[in-house]
């Protein structure tokens, strides 16, 4: 519990430093210093689910790492079954928080509890400050959110501020048997993640929500037990307490 | 439903009590305004009277089940709700705090103007009674609104995704207000009634009405149901666009709304207690008595039942209303992933 709770005190308390710093710093060259001049890293991940084997372990990492009360999930992994015999698929979809470009969730907060980093593009829960209200677990389109039962706050991936911060790769890209994850700036052109995504048919989750994801995909089944309506037929097995999709 | 309902009762509630309060204060502000507080004493002021002690009270009671919902309260942090009040942002639950805090106290003040058991227009509240009221109808069209912004600000919930559904909260609000202040005047009929005889008896120079006692009664009653009917006109009117609209479109949106559609799980709740039970079958009752007395020029009296029955099924199918838009779009979402 302290661990989930100490990263983004810091993290706050950083931004802010960076904040000051900065704008002191292009206040004599631009008008709008703070936000263009500092936003110069995108965290992002890519994830090749040719190379995901379902095997869970990025959900285990993750709950280990931040003590995840029981119940809830920071990250979790999908599995898409779909088709009749004897044509038939079952393909794995692992999920986090996208870190939005467009946060929704940012837009709702009505204490600026939960904002985006201008140093690193990440989105974070100050939980000093949250008061749980759940408006932002409601508008965020990929269910990341939930209510931690222990601090009472709003409580998601943070694509694990506290090893990035140190320059170490987060606790499910470590963790990942089949290298299926790969972390880093999406900015950086010469990154290995801006590399694969420059070179590979990419997709986000429901671009059409507008919230310009910052976690890609490779080969992603978007299929959704929606199109049971259309006839085919699909499943999804969430493995976490919302059992299905909203 | 395996569905975790975050927002559940408290926020039904909330969002009901709100707009009873919201819509009785407007509706108060309203008579005042319009006839109360100059020529047209007696009913009339007792109406907006009715409306003025109405409003705070499930304002109140509604932003105190709120804080009941917050993951804070729940974890034993009671008091961090406080932390709302230390930002103003764009988000329409900050706006909404600090919207129902000014609402709150403009609502008791105005309340305490009507307090005295001998208040009339023209006493020594006056000025501050018409100061609230000319503030209270934006303030309590506002609180109506906001509502429906709360739930209409996001993508992700596509049944409440929706400009109209605001004007449907309006709308309801302003109905189930004037369905507070129908129920609040008859149950306490005897003592407004005591009351006008006291004002017609002690005025002899002020001619408040031709009519007599029980006919100024039931013309304050006329005013009310002919009101109610013209509400609920257009909340059926609002919610059939909210509804084509939700149809006649592709994807997210039309998914989400055909669960109240026909086949749809919230579809027999929707119908019966929303529809018909809400909204229109007190609409056909107040418009036979109404319809008597515009078309037909027949003294305007309806039966204590009645006048009790029609304000109660107003008010729960505004409950309702407000739990099915609840429940309905905290079940669907985006369509695919």
């Amino acid at each position: 519990m302290d661990q989930s709770k100490a990263p983004p005190q810091e993290s706050r308390r950083a931004f802010l430093k960076g904040l000051s710093a900065s704008a002191t710093l292009a206040a004599a060259v631009a008008v709008r210093p703070a936000a263009a001049a500092t936003r110069t890293v995108q965290y992002g991940m890519l994830i090749d689910t040719r190379r995901c084997i379902g095997c869970h372990a990025c959900s285990v990492a993750c709950k280990a790492e931040f003590d995840v009360p029981l119940g809830n999930t920071r990250s979790w992994v999908e599995y898409v079954e779909k088709g009749e015999y004897p044509n038939v698929s079952r393909n794995f979809l692992p999920r986090l928080c996208n870190h939005c470009s467009e946060p929704n969730c940012v837009d709702v907060c009505p204490t600026g509890a939960t904002f985006k980093r201008a140093e690193d593009g990440i989105v974070v829960v100050d939980p000093e400050r949250c008061i749980g209200c759940k408006y932002c677990v409601q508008a965020c389109p990929y269910d990341a959110r939930f209510i931690n039962p222990v601090t009472g706050a709003a409580d998601k991936c943070d694509f694990c501020l506290h090893r990035v911060s140190r320059g170490i790769a987060p606790a499910c890209v470590e963790t990942c048997i089949g290298r299926a994850r790969i972390f880093g700036d999406l900015n950086d052109p010469n990154s290995e993640i801006a590399k694969k995504i420059a070179t590979n048919p990419v997709s986000v989750l429901r671009p059409g929500m507008g919230t310009e994801p910052n976690v890609y995909y490779i080969a992603a089944d978007h299929s959704d037990e929606q199109e049971r309506r259309r006839g085919s037929y699909v499943r999804v097995t969430t493995h976490r307490k919302e059992k299905e999709r909203r | 439903m395996s569905m975790e309902l975050n927002w559940g009762l408290p926020v039904i509630a909330y969002l009901f009590l709100a707009g009873v309060g919201a819509g009785a204060l407007t509706v108060s502000a309203s008579i005042l305004l319009r006839g109360g507080g100059g020529h047209f004493g007696g009913s009339h002021f007792d109406m907006a009277r009715y409306g003025a002690l109405i409003a705070p009270l499930p304002v109140m009671i509604g932003s105190g089940l709120l804080i009941l919902e917050l993951g804070s309260f729940h974890a034993g942090h009671w008091f961090k709700f406080l932390n709302l009040y230390t930002v103003i942002n764009l988000s329409p639950m900050s706006i909404g705090t600090w919207l129902l805090t000014a609402f709150i106290g403009l609502s008791l003040v105005y309340a305490y103007t009507f307090l005295a058991t001998d208040g009339a227009p023209g006493d020594r509240w006056d000025a501050l009674r018409r100061s609230c009221a000319w503030l209270g109808v934006p303030m309590g069209i506002s609180v109506a609104v906001y509502t429906g912004v709360l739930l209409g600000a996001m993508p992700s919930r596509p049944f409440w995704n929706s400009p109209v559904l605001a004007l449907i909260f309006l709308f309801s609000a302003l109905s189930t207000g004037v369905a507070a202040i129908m129920l609040t005047r008859t149950l306490f009929r005897k003592f407004q009634i005591r009351r006008l005889e006291a004002v017609s008896a002690s005025s002899s120079t002020r001619r408040t009405s031709d009519l007599d006692v029980e006919g100024q009664y039931h013309q304050s009653g006329y005013i009310l149901a002919a009101s109610d009917t013209l509400l609920i006109g257009l909340e059926l009117t609002a919610i059939f666009l909210f509804l084509i609209f939700a149809y006649l479109t592709v994807g997210d949106v039309r998914y989400a709304v055909s669960v109240i559609l026909f086949g749809g799980s919230l579809a027999g709740t929707f119908w019966f207690w929303v529809i018909f039970l809400g909204l229109v079958l007190p609409a056909l009752v107040e418009l036979y008595y109404v319809t008597q007395r515009l078309l037909l020029h027949q003294s305007f009296a309806v039966p204590l039942g009645i006048e009790i029955v029609v304000p109660t099924i107003v008010l729960a199918g505004g409950f309702m209303l407000r739990y099915v838009v609840v429940v309905a779009g905290q079940i669907t979402g985006p369509v695919g992933i």
